[in-house]
């Protein structure tokens, strides 16, 4: 049990690898996909559940789900798959970069992370404190980033407007 | 390097080289970008749990939320792009060549 937080953070590590070596995007959303649940397990196995569902939901639930449809416009009828020698070579020389930084930076396997309540010494988890501070502390960042989310509304709005007005459109 | 550390850097470093690479399509690259906010995101929401300091777990939730308002940008891009050269093939993007 204690090698299951190995094992989910070597799949992060192996979803990331197939994003970057993706031979077509829809392949790369389902290595996203897949980097997003076991970046979300991994949280939950160190105890932050918070911030592990927040991911889930907004993250997963919110931002792919876009991207997957967006793919579904920008992408090939006919896709490469995983088993083209172009895209094997990408694979090896990625996963290569991969053990070369391994080998020339050396590994401590350090197992143990104390635990979400201080053993015992917080009546709340770290993470539920953490993230209610930003309506205390942080409020300042807070109104900041509602005030950036609905100017990347007017934004968006502005570069898929189209015809009479916008910058990118060529009639 | 503390292999939890390795494993979030080093889906950093294979991320920013998806995107480094020569690619077909935008919403590769696009993908790839963000990938490199997962990883950041479990970056630095697990710097909290192992310092046991509470408040900088504000910090992955606000990053998140600039983090959509990039790809929202992003993909306006690409359907902007879309719509104007008809693919999103970066060969494709070659007004400014000389």
């Amino acid at each position: 049990m204690a090698y299951f937080v190995l094992f989910l953070g070597i799949g992060f590590v192996l979803a990331a690898l197939a994003v970057a070596s993706n031979p077509s995007p829809y392949y790369g959303v389902v290595g996203l996909v897949f980097g997003s649940i076991v970046g979300c397990g991994w949280l939950v196995s160190l105890g932050a559940s918070f911030v592990s569902l927040v991911l889930f939901m907004v993250y997963l639930g919110g931002m792919l789900v876009v991207f997957v449809y967006s793919v579904s416009l920008a992408a090939d009828p006919f896709p490469q798959a995983w088993g083209d020698r172009h895209v094997m070579g990408y694979v090896v020389g990625l996963g290569l970069v991969v053990g070369l930084g391994l080998a020339l930076g050396g590994l401590e396997i350090k197992f143990g992370v104390e635990t979400i309540d201080s053993v015992g010494l917080f009546f709340v988890r770290l993470d539920f404190s953490g993230v209610a501070m930003l309506y205390s502390c942080g409020v300042g960042m807070f109104l900041v980033a509602g005030w950036g989310l609905l100017l990347t509304l007017f934004v968006v709005l502005e570069l898929v407007r189209g015809l009479s007005r916008g910058a990118i459109r060529a009639v | 390097m503390p292999l939890s550390h390795l494993n979030f850097y080093s889906a950093f470093i294979l991320s920013s080289l998806g995107l480094a690479f020569h690619r077909a399509h935008l919403i590769s690259a696009l993908l790839c970008l963000e990938s490199m906010m997962l990883s950041m995101y479990i970056a630095l929401s697990i710097w909290p749990i192992e310092n046991q300091t509470p408040s900088p777990t504000l910090m992955p939730v606000l990053m998140l939320a600039f983090s959509a308002c990039e790809a929202g940008t992003g993909l306006a891009m690409l359907v902007a792009s879309t719509r104007t050269h008809g693919s999103d093939h970066l060969h494709n993007l070659n007004l400014l060549q000389c």
